[in-house]
């Protein structure tokens, strides 16, 4: 009878995890080789003061502002899709999710030791965009392709459908601390067409000013420091912004084809990345460029 | 052993119930009914003070999406068709008394003019109160949701 009622038990257990949308931790494995694929995903953690990149089925981290870099281990479940961005906490140093269009949401706050997916509520399969809030540690969106944004405020453990996003494919999302949000801050999206920017409490999707270059898929990031201050690359150009994303500016870009940026608040460098991993970095705001670890 | 096993899966089920009951709580919980007294107070005050902008019908200025020509976003609806109800009690509160100012406007003035001094705490409570009978059954949900860390401040009590 114990046998029965602890696999009953076991039955009603796993049937409680389908239900609530729990699944359970995955050891992180480091892959074999060198990366393959194009670089998908780039962004630097300020609370773990790393810069990191994403491929498809990998991810690195570098310490020493890009000069070298070593992969964090990610669980076996990364398989069933392909990563598309990585979001940081500001405000919760160590823990790391990682969005990809197939299996969702993950997290581990163990260097990648161990990982939970978090799905409740999320149609993760189209998943397309991650961002951590700039200051609410727990708080995160994510855009799903052809459906809208979804926002947790219980770090991953349920979702809710925000709105119906930006109308056109979000390349990477991020959040804002920028000032005079009728809630806590702004959300931008780089997409094919530009920048768009909404207050967080999705209070309707607005063009943030007009980028000179041609459509492609723009990647957009900014200064928390200086919320007016935002870069973005894509359409064969790089921008700059100081009046949070109304006016922007051409910035040399040193012929790179750069397709993500990154930056470092407290060092104030500017990071630039092609797809095939190379790293630029800037110390004057963008306007000149060198290689790193060259 | 079957009565085991029920008694095992009763004793599961009533774990289930437990362990998920936090949401079927919340889907439970639904907004208060409006006071009819407050709505018709608020009514009266909308008509009054904000109609010219937001419309009668709270179906806001006609282009609402986009600055118009001077660079300033129009008056938004506040029926079902905008986004009032995203917002909590407090946030709207706060909005109507202190005003609003769209931080991309091209000029200095505020998108959204103060009423502090000329609605009564009272006054602008109903008329938030008031707006809410525009609303679809999910929008009140969430906004009822997002006003329980968003509340009235405590002085607004309608007499």
């Amino acid at each position: 009878m114990k046998t029965s009622a602890r696999s009953c038990g076991a039955l009603l257990l796993a049937a409680f995890g389908a239900a609530c949308g729990a699944d359970s931790a995955q050891k992180g494995v480091v892959p074999d080789g060198p990366p393959r694929g194009e670089l998908v995903a780039f962004s630097f953690d300020v609370s773990g003061n790393r810069l990191l990149k994403a491929y498809p089925q990998a991810l690195y981290q570098s310490r020493d502002a890009g000069r070298s870099w070593t992969a964090i281990p990610l669980p076996p479940l990364i398989g069933e899709g392909t990563i598309v961005a990585v979001a940081t906490p500001a405000k919760a140093a160590g823990t790391l999710y990682v969005g990809g269009r197939g299996f969702g949401v993950i997290r581990s706050q163990d260097g990648g030791a161990s990982w939970r997916r978090l799905n409740r509520g999320l149609p993760a399969r189209k998943l397309e965009a991650l961002a951590a809030h700039a200051e609410l540690a727990t708080t995160l969106y994510a855009s799903v392709a052809g459906d809208g944004i979804y926002s947790t405020e219980d770090g991953g453990e349920s979702w809710k459908r925000m709105d119906g996003g930006p109308g056109a494919q979000v390349g990477q999302l991020f959040h804002s601390n920028l000032a005079g949000s009728m809630k806590t801050g702004w959300l931008y999206a780089g997409t094919p067409d530009g920048v768009q920017r909404t207050m967080d409490c999705f209070c309707g999707w607005r063009p943030a000013g007009t980028l000179l270059g041609q459509s492609g898929s723009y990647s957009v990031v900014f200064d928390p420091d200086e919320p007016r201050t935002l870069y973005a690359s894509g359409g064969g150009g790089l921008f700059r912004s100081r009046d949070g994303g109304e006016n922007w500016e051409r910035l040399p870009s040193e012929g790179a084809q750069t397709v993500a940026l990154a930056f470092d608040p407290a060092a104030e460098i500017l990071y630039a990345a092609t797809r095939e991993g190379v790293i630029l970095d800037s110390r004057d705001q963008g306007a000149h460029w060198e290689r790193v670890g060259e | 052993m079957n009565r085991g096993l029920a008694r095992s899966g009763v004793i599961g089920v009533a774990v289930l119930s437990l362990s998920c009951g936090a949401g079927s709580e919340r889907r439970s919980d639904h907004p208060p009914r409006l006071d009819p007294a407050v709505v018709e107070q608020g009514r009266q005050v909308y008509a009054s003070s904000c109609a010219a902008c937001h419309g009668s019908q709270g179906e806001g200025a006609l282009y609402w999406r986009q600055p118009d020509a001077r660079g300033e976003l129009p008056a938004p609806p506040h029926n079902a068709e905008g986004h009032t109800w995203r917002h909590g009690n407090g946030m709207l509160y706060q909005i109507v008394r202190d005003g609003w100012r769209d931080p991309f406007n091209r000029t200095a003035r505020l998108t959204m003019p103060a009423f502090r001094g000329q609605l009564t705490p009272a006054a602008t409570r109903a008329v938030i109160t008031y707006l809410k009978t525009w609303w679809r059954p999910e929008q009140r949900q969430f906004q009822w949701e997002e006003s329980r860390q968003s509340r009235f401040p405590p002085d607004t009590m309608v007499p």
